[in-house]
Formats: C-alpha cells, sequence, structure tokens
C-alpha cells in the first residue's frame, strides 16, 4: 500500500492513470483537419483536455529511428554503456551495407536485382527467421516434469530470438574478432536461412515435434 | 498485589459449577471475531489445450519438409490465427463478470470485489 504521508515521496513515482501515452508519430499531426475519420478526432480533442506523460528519451520521432533496433541496442548494451553499444549497432549496420554492396558490384547483372543492400531489411527479415514458432514450458504433472510444447507469445518470440542473436556472437567468436563483423556475420546468415542460430531453432523445433505427445497437459 | 481479578470461567470452575452440567465455550478466540478482506484460493476447473490439431498439422508439415519454414509457411499462418483467436476467446471469458453455471465466482474476481468494500475496523 502506498503511504503518502511526505510531501515528495521517496520510492519511486508513478503516473496518474489519467494520463495518456504521448504520440510521436510526426505523420498523424501533419495531416489536415479534414482527412482525419472520426475517432481520430475525436482521440486529438480528449489529448488537447488529458494530461500526458513525458516521452521516455529512447523514443524519437525522427526517420530513422526504429523501435526494433533501439530494443536490440538496449539488449547488446552492459553496464549502462548505451554511447558504446548504439556505435557497435551502427558499425554492424555499415558492415552489413559494405558486404552486401561488394557482392552487388561482383554479380552479373541478372543476379543485381536479387541482393538485398538495405541493412534495415535484412535486419528485419533476419530477426524474423531466426523466431521460433513454438517453445517448451516445463509442467509438473504426478510428481514428474514434461517439457510441454506451448505457443509462444509476439514478445517473447522476438525476445528469444534477439537474446539467441547476442549470446551467439559473444560467445563463438574467435579472440581477434570484433562484435560488429561476427554480428553482420550472423545476421547475413540469419537472412538466408543458415547458420547457428537457425539451428538452435530447429533444434527447439524438433524437440517441440518429439514432445507433441505431451501437448495435452497444457491447461490454457 | 491486591486480590487478583480472575476471568469469569476462573470462578466458575473453581466455583464447582462445570461438575454438573455447564461447560465453558471450548474455543477461545485468540483473534478479534471479523472477516478478512480476502477468500482462499480456490481450485479452479483446469480447461483444455487449444489448437493442438493445427500444431500437429504444422509438426507434420514440419517432419515431411525437413523444418524448413517457407514450405510450411500455410499451416505456420493457420496455427498463428488459432492461437490468436483463442487468447482472444480466453481473454473475453475472463473479462466478464458472470457467474459460473453452478452460481460462483472465480476467488481473484471475489477478491477484487472484497477489496472494493474492505471490513470497518475503526470507526473515526
Amino acid at each position: 500500500r502506498l503511504v503518502l504521508c511526505r510531501l515528495t515521496q521517496v520510492r519511486w513515482s508513478r503516473y496518474n492513470p489519467s494520463f495518456l501515452e504521448p504520440e510521436v508519430n510526426k505523420e498523424l499531426y501533419q495531416k489536415p483537419w479534414e482527412e482525419l475519420s472520426e475517432e481520430e478526432k475525436e482521440k486529438l480533442e480528449l489529448k488537447a483536455v488529458q494530461p500526458i506523460k513525458a516521452a521516455p528519451p529512447t523514443v524519437s520521432s525522427s526517420v530513422f529511428s526504429d523501435p526494433m533496433i533501439s530494443k536490440f541496442t538496449n539488449m547488446m548494451m552492459k553496464d549502462g554503456n548505451k554511447v558504446l553499444a548504439r556505435s557497435l549497432m551502427a558499425q554492424t549496420l555499415e558492415a552489413i551495407k559494405r558486404k552486401q554492396l561488394e557482392k552487388y558490384h561482383k554479380a552479373p547483372e541478372d543476379e543485381k536485382e536479387t541482393i538485398e543492400c538495405n541493412p534495415y531489411i535484412i535486419f528485419h527479415q533476419a530477426l524474423k527467421n531466426c523466431q521460433p514458432i513454438i517453445g517448451l514450458s516445463s509442467i509438473t504433472k504426478g510428481g514428474k516434469t514434461y517439457q510441454v510444447p506451448v505457443p509462444l507469445k509476439d514478445n517473447r518470440k522476438r525476445f528469444l530470438a534477439m537474446k539467441w542473436l547476442i549470446t551467439e556472437c559473444r560467445e563463438n567468436k574467435n579472440r581477434r574478432m570484433l562484435m560488429p563483423e561476427k554480428l553482420s556475420q550472423e545476421l547475413l546468415q540469419a537472412f538466408n536461412n543458415e547458420g547457428p542460430i537457425i539451428k538452435k531453432k530447429h533444434v527447439l523445433h524438433k524437440m517441440a515435434e518429439a514432445n507433441r505427445a505431451y501437448a495435452h497437459f497444457r491447461w490454457w | 498485589m491486591a486480590a487478583p481479578v480472575y476471568p469469569a470461567w476462573v470462578t466458575r470452575w473453581v466455583s464447582g459449577q462445570w461438575r454438573q452440567k455447564k461447560r465453558p465455550p471450548v474455543i477461545r478466540p485468540t483473534r478479534p471475531l471479523v472477516l478478512a478482506d480476502k477468500v482462499a484460493n480456490r481450485r479452479e476447473q483446469a480447461g483444455e489445450a487449444t489448437c493442438i490439431t493445427e500444431m500437429s498439422v504444422m509438426m507434420a508439415c514440419w517432419k515431411q519438409n525437413d523444418f524448413n519454414d517457407t514450405a510450411c509457411a500455410e499451416e505456420i499462418r493457420m496455427f498463428y490465427d488459432c492461437v490468436a483467436k483463442a487468447e482472444k476467446e480466453r481473454k473475453d471469458q475472463n473479462e466478464e463478470d458472470t457467474l459460473s453455471p453452478r452460481g460462483n465466482l472465480t476467488s481473484s474476481k471475489v477478491n477484487k470485489l472484497l477489496r472494493r468494500f474492505p471490513q470497518i475496523t475503526r470507526y473515526v
């Protein structure tokens, strides 16, 4: 229970439930008034009256910001060193672009269109390829624990993909290889559906398939 | 020390009144008799696992195509649809505040209601 006997609370503060989330999308504000639909008009009118929370520093309205990339950078960050993590991410994207451009210029004319050069698209597609489709959860029944195949939520899938990617890059690399290079290598491999992370995903799927008899132990 | 004041049951016991018929109450409450603001957790009826057919179809497809995701895209899409539908159904079921066929509410819902209207223990 929150005891509000002080003037300023010391432990943690929480916004009043009436505060609304900030809208960072610039395009919504640049639309003229007539083009908005009914519910959007209502929402804007409500926002003019209700108080709004402060936007967190990670969220930005620039064209270069991407929520998935920021999440990945945060997961790569160690000891709060966001500067280092962000620079590593930028170097990774640059490395991907360089490798793809090299391939592009070496390829013959008819294959040039199939090569993808945009590092953001490669990142998103690689993450999507790494996401597992079902996971295993330990359920205890009759004293024994079984690994039951269970559908995963979207957040969990994204988290698992990113976690596998980062642990793979941290552990299985040569002494002298830097993180951006290794990461770009892994991302390109995942983009082409090959490599150790895709293998890990397949191993998980195989285990789920082997345990499919226990699927009835789920109660949700 | 002045004449010690014993509780009433002690004097009654000493006077031998209980040997005949009257006995004191067996339970002597240690805490005040006040209703708590929560009920004990009751084990709800376990539901069944959903989307098993879709999952088995997807796994059969995987076995045929060597766990290739692009080859089984249709089955995977059906599995995701089934999962989303089951999740939505579950949320709707939990959201409605109706009594179950036996006339009960789940213990969590009862606790939420009781928290809104707690027992008054003191008057100000």
